[in-house]
């Protein structure tokens, strides 16, 4: 089985905090569905060479914040309802990390408050355009 | 707490050199241990005293609550500093006494990481070379289901791919319920395999904790100045610092907690930008062993 996750051992951000990223990500963006199965603890462990403990605190979490649940025996299943809210919560945490960080390196470039701004709406532009049909005069 | 692996207040004196000093680390059943230091920083004497290979000046270890003897070795998989194998004995030779010393020996297991390991089943262990010393070392540890292992560098002279098979069989044992301590070089196969990272330095233990635990906690805290670094006289003296790094217009924190404080305080000296940096396992061990920074603050 293909890896579904990805992470970073070497990044100063803690595992478990990656893999439940990775885990609303998947579940936000469809590519885990609803009842779908997840790995086992110990599968994922070895499927991404991690430490179980810390594949199992993650499951722990996701289950805490309703995105999974876990039944004995069975395994860990994406919950029906209330997930992909949950799921949409975190996509919009990802998404507003990204632009902080995006506008933390501008500040750190020295580019003042008005630049930004402008930076920022050409990007914005790009991809969600006023004017669909036609190129930016 | 039970503790599968317990060592408490342990000191090891080899004449007038200490090269353990009162180090005391327990680590929790089901839980992978990894061992950092640098060289000459105590690690193998410690592994030497678990596995009862020397005496221990002071202290106690203790194994699934028990000091170690004879019957503890019948649940315990070790990896010793230099491979403890007979040299003329071949590969399929060292399997066989295992069989005939361990209850639990798994041939089936033991024939599967032969074939992993590519070992040849006739050569002698004085004609393997290092890493297949290494490997054969490893394929005797697991093969006889261990609840307990020991392994002091089970990764040293293999190759990149060996090195990876060797952490899945740590990963898999732990997975199973087995409790890991085990040494690296390789601060990545502990950031990897480890849930628990103890560092030592001549000696002692000057840090220890989970790795996820340690990476929330400990961050820098980056300003960039225009021009010179102002001074920050009160930010030294914070216990909380654990280290000031000032290079050209930059100053650098190394602090434990949370960053933010210490942003609202550096922001007061008109830096041009101030950022919180996450600590990998590498900064953190530089940061617990490192000598180089002379400006350093007291080290909590």
């Amino acid at each position: 089985m293909p890896a579904i996750f990805t992470i970073d051992p070497r990044s100063g951000v803690p595992l478990y905090h990656q893999l439940i990223e990775q885990v609303k990500r998947a579940v936000a963006l469809g590519t885990l569905a609803p009842g779908e199965q997840l790995p086992t603890v110990k599968a994922l462990a070895l499927d991404l060479t991690i430490n179980p403990n810390t594949v199992a605190r993650a499951y722990r979490e996701l289950e805490r914040d309703q995105v999974i649940e876990t039944s004995p025996g069975r395994g860990s299943f994406v919950r029906d309802n209330g997930s992909s809210i949950e799921a949409g919560r975190a996509v919009a945490d990802i998404a507003q990390g990204a632009v902080d960080a995006a506008v933390r390196e501008a500040k750190s470039f020295g580019l003042g408050r008005d630049a930004v701004i402008a930076t920022f709406e050409r990007v914005l532009e790009r991809w969600y355009p006023s004017n669909p049909s036609g190129r930016n005069s | 707490m039970n503790h599968t692996i317990a060592i408490r207040g342990l000191t090891k004196r080899y004449g007038t050199f200490e090269a353990v000093s009162d180090l005391t680390l327990e680590v929790e059943p089901g839980s992978i241990c990894g061992l950092l230091g640098p060289n000459g920083s105590g690690k193998s004497t410690t592994f030497k005293c678990l596995l009862g290979l020397v005496r221990p000046t002071s202290g106690t270890i203790e194994i699934e609550g028990k000091p170690v003897d004879a019957s503890t070795f019948a649940s315990l998989g070790f990896v010793p500093e230099r491979p403890a194998l007979f040299e003329k004995f071949t590969v399929a030779q060292h399997l066989d006494l295992n069989r005939r010393l361990y209850q639990k020996y798994d041939a089936a297991r033991a024939n599967e990481l032969i074939d992993l390991f590519k070992l040849d089943r006739k050569k002698r262990a004085k004609r393997l070379s290092k890493g297949q010393q290494t490997a054969l070392s490893l394929v005797l540890a697991f093969s006889i289901r261990p609840r307990i292992l020991i392994l002091d560098e089970p990764a040293s002279g293999l190759d990149p791919i060996f090195q990876r098979a060797a952490l899945d069989l740590i990963i898999d044992a732990a997975a199973g319920g087995a409790t890991v301590l085990f040494s690296s070089h390789q601060i990545g196969q502990v950031e990897r395999a480890a849930d628990r990272v103890a560092i030592l330095k001549r000696g002692k233990l000057v840090l220890d904790g989970n790795v996820d635990t340690l990476k929330g906690q400990e961050k820098v805290v980056e300003a960039i100045f225009e021009g010179a670094v102002p001074e920050s006289n009160g930010l030294i003296n914070d216990p909380r610092v654990r280290r000031v790094e000032r290079t050209g217009r930059i100053l650098r924190l190394y602090v434990r907690g949370d960053g933010d404080e210490f942003v609202r305080q550096l922001e007061r000296l008109g830096p041009r930008s101030v950022d919180v940096l996450d600590l990998n396992l590498e900064d953190i061990f530089l940061g617990a062993v490192g000598e180089r920074d002379e400006s350093s603050s007291g080290v909590v």
